[in-house]
């Protein structure tokens, strides 16, 4: 890691999970209110995390190994949200049946 | 992607039993695989098993730390002869001396200011390559007026309070003698462990201050 | 009250008490970074530090086990096995707190031969106490899992949530001891030592609070129990699955081979994951639920936890654990911004929401009112998002300073220490340190005087 490059990386790390924080709080929202702008502005999060990724694969100084990992995390986290939710509603329709 | 992708959690996924299986199964693999990493991590931890530990009479000899363009890290170098106080510990002595250091350096709680290999705090400079330090040479041996840099590493740990330079200061933690030695002769060895090149760049890097 | 749970209050109690001496502490560990010679040769850094992490562990322990003995009579329905030992011991327990913070304060150095290490300090960080204390915490826990094990199975009810804690009780105990022996090689010291902290911190502490969110979600909201046990069972999957090998982050400097350098980044990297999970929980519980429960501030702090968990943990974890920027990182300031973040996010937020919970019930207050809490509950999180931000500037200035400019040696130590960037995080933080301290005492007194203050009956429910 050259110096000048250690702090803009870190930031750009830390952006990109704070995308994926966003994106998976804006989609809860979103989905608890049925508002479509909400999901909308979710997606532009997990854009923005793509953003970043692309990013960090293009100019950071990360061996090739962790941006290929990154690149592999950015496409789980999308799942992430949508996955928990719909494993939400089903184990909270179990209340209902018993 | 919803729809299809919750399909993963299809199989008994509204019965806790599926998912306490689960759970199990994950923690044994991981534990697995920690044991094993574990037996093979500490043979190369064991001092003198030929791993990146070298053996505490290592203290005999001249370490450097140097770029090694190989493996893109900072290495610990070991070098001919170069005697502590002037005596070639024995393999019993270097042991016993060592141990000493270690006591000496938890009853006084020395990582709770400072960090050997960057746990402890962060209060005072990290020690794991503190032998290594240029400031040893270009500062501390003409203010403690000794001949050698353990003279003066023994000098300063002993009344530290005497040589205030900038904006903290080490307290005086009533070290005798033989347990200021104890810690030098410790933190020679310690700067003699390979860390995967940390700390980078150490004493090949000036900034003004 | 049955004594399984009046032990619950007490506990609960002396952990609050004790995050009292974990800020003042703090607070003046902080003033040593600002004023030369500050207590020197009188009450040195190091000492209370020293202080103030140990009384992190304490409190953190003391609300797990207030919590524990609060909710085990609920769940298992019969009064705690042994509790007469378990109320004894809650007394030696305090005292010997007591005599170690004492000896801490006032002996401060021990002898550099085993009799120091027996009595006075075993300066290993996070676990100084001297050894006849940890014994006595071995014995403490042998109780709290003994109290565990003896009620289920009298009640003959192992619940899953009983089950998880049951089984967390082994790390709890086993890992504590591996980390005792302390052994002169530093490499080989510190991979035990880690195998406690990490593993206490980021696996069986984050099991043992999930359970007592657990049960606490199904008091608060009335969750139902195959619900609450399926997320626990998942959060174990995940917790331990990125969790057990994400000890390798700690594996990166020490003298160990360096595959812990892919596999520590790898798994550590991924522990964000189920964080982010939690995030969509606590907002899903949070709509379905709000109008619901008739204690905000538990639900609150309940909410709290799980945004805390994700960014102290999560986002703050992540941005150092990649190895070539923990290179640098690693053991600065930034380390203690993510310490501090993840700390409080993950247990204290935690343990305050069932101080709540537990002040409420066990003083029959019908509704949880005034604004106290949200005075306590806005300075709280303030103040310390306001620190770890401070503690984020000072820690990337010294990373990039003395440690990649620096190369580490004194003389780059000290250039990262006198740069202005640095120094102004550490103004900033203590000044936080003092709005957390506030909150703090504003947070203690709403829960001391809950339902003993006299209050004007709210509007709403003065109609309704
Ligand atoms: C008034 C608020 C607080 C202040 C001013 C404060 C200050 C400090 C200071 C000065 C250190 C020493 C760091 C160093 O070595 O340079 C420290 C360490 C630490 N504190 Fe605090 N603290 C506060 C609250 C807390 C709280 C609430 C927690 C836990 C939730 C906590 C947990 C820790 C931990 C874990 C460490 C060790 C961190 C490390 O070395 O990486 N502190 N604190
Ligand atoms: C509740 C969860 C967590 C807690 C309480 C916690 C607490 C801490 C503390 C107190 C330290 C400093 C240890 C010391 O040197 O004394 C630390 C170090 C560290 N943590 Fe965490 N942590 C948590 C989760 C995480 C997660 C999820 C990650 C990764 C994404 C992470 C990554 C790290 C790394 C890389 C270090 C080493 C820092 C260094 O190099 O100095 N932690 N953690
Ligand atoms: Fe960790």
């Amino acid at each position: 890691m050259n110096p000048s490059w250690l702090l803009p990386t870190a930031a750009l790390l830390g952006i990109y999970v704070l995308c994926a924080g966003c994106y998976g709080m804006v989609y809860a929202l979103g989905r608890l209110r049925e508002s479509r702008r909400l999901m909308h502005a979710a997606h532009a999060f997990y854009a923005v995390q793509g953003l970043t990724t692309l990013l960090l694969v293009a100019l950071t100084p990360l061996a090739w190994g962790w941006k290929a990992f990154l690149l592999a995390s950015f496409l789980v986290y999308a799942v992430i949200p949508p996955l928990t939710w719909r494993q939400l509603e089903r184990t909270h329709a179990l209340e209902h049946e018993s | 992607m919803t729809e299809s992708s919750a399909a993963v959690f299809e199989p008994g996924a509204g019965d806790p039993r599926f998912w306490r299986d689960g759970a199990i199964a994950t923690t044994v693999f991981m534990l697995l695989v920690l044991l094993l990493l574990t037996v093979d991590s500490l043979r190369v931890l064991t001092e003198g098993g030929g791993g990146n530990v070298p053996a505490y009479t290592v203290i005999n000899q001249k370490i450097t730390y140097e770029f090694d363009a190989a493996s893109n890290m900072d290495k610990p170098v070991i070098g001919e002869e170069e005697l502590l106080f002037g005596h070639r510990y024995s393999e019993a002595e270097a042991k016993a001396i060592m141990d000493k250091g270690k006591l000496v350096i938890q009853s006084r709680s020395c990582i709770n200011c400072h960090a050997f290999f960057g746990n402890g705090a962060y209060y005072a400079p990290d020690l794991t390559k503190a032998w290594l330090d240029p400031t040893w040479e270009k500062m501390w041996m003409p203010m403690t007026q000794a001949k050698t840099k353990e003279e003066a590493m023994v000098q300063f740990l002993m009344h530290p309070d005497r040589y205030p330079t900038w904006a903290r200061q080490m307290p005086n933690l009533n070290l005798s003698e033989e347990e200021a030695r104890a810690v030098t002769a410790y933190l020679k060895w310690i700067s003699s462990v390979q860390t995967n090149g940390f700390p980078a760049g150490f004493g090949r890097r000036e900034v003004a201050r | 009250m049955n004594q399984s749970k009046k032990l619950g209050v007490q506990y609960l109690t002396a952990s609050i008490v004790m995050m009292g001496a974990l800020l003042l502490f703090g607070l003046l560990a902080s003033i040593f970074y600002l004023k030369y010679g500050f207590l020197l040769g009188k009450l040195d850094f190091n000492i209370v530090k020293q202080v103030h992490i140990n009384a992190l562990i304490i409190a953190c322990l003391w609300g797990f086990m207030g919590a524990i003995y609060w909710f085990l009579p609920d769940e298992l329905g019969i009064e705690t096995v042994g509790i007469g030992l378990a109320r004894l011991l809650f007394w030696v327990f305090v005292a010997a707190v007591a005599v170690v913070v004492l000896v801490f304060i006032f002996v401060q150095y021990g002898s550099s031969d085993e009799s120091g290490m027996w009595l006075v300090n075993q300066g290993r960080k996070y676990v100084e106490a001297p050894r006849w204390a940890a014994i006595g915490i071995v014995a403490v826990f042998f109780t709290l899992a003994y109290n565990i094990f003896a009620s289920v199975a009298k009640a003959r009810k192992v619940t899953g949530i009983m089950g998880v804690l049951m089984t967390t009780m082994v790390p709890l105990i086993a890992v504590y001891l591996i980390a005792f022996p302390a052994p002169t090689n530093m490499s080989v010291d510190l991979y035990w030592w880690w195998w406690l902290v990490h593993m206490w911190v980021e696996a069986t502490w984050e099991l043992i609070i999930g359970c007592i969110l657990a049960l606490a979600l199904m008091k608060l909201l009335g969750t139902s129990r195959k619900v609450v046990e399926i997320w626990l069972y998942l959060e174990v999957a995940l917790v331990l699955g990125t969790g057990i090998l994400g000890l390798g982050h700690h594996y990166f400097w020490i003298g160990t081979p360096q595959y812990w350098l892919s596999i520590g980044g790898i798994f550590s990297a991924l522990e964000p994951l189920p964080l982010l999970g939690m995030v969509v929980h606590a907002i899903y519980d949070a709509g379905k639920h709000q109008m619901k429960t008739h204690n905000k501030p538990a639900f609150l702090w309940l909410i709290a936890e799980a945004f805390g968990n994700f960014i102290g943990a999560g986002i703050w974890g992540f941005m150092m654990t990649l190895p070539q920027i923990n290179l640098y990182s690693h053991g600065t300031q930034w380390t203690v911004s993510h310490g501090h973040f993840a700390f409080y996010g993950a247990y204290i937020t935690g343990i305050i929401a069932v101080a709540y919970m537990v002040a409420q019930e066990s003083r029959g207050i019908r509704e949880v009112r005034g604004n106290a809490w949200k005075w306590a509950f806005a300075g709280l999180n303030i103040g310390m998002v306001g620190m770890v931000g401070a503690l984020l500037v000072s820690g990337m200035s010294e990373a990039f300073i003395g440690r990649a400019l620096g190369g580490s040696t004194l003389d780059g130590f000290m250039a990262s220490q006198s740069n202005s960037w640095f120094m102004q995080g550490m103004i900033a933080r203590t000044g936080f340190g003092v709005i957390i301290v506030a909150s703090y005492f504003i947070l203690a007194w709403d829960l001391a005087t809950l339902g003993r203050r006299r209050e004007k009956p709210s509007p709403a429910l003065a109609t309704s």
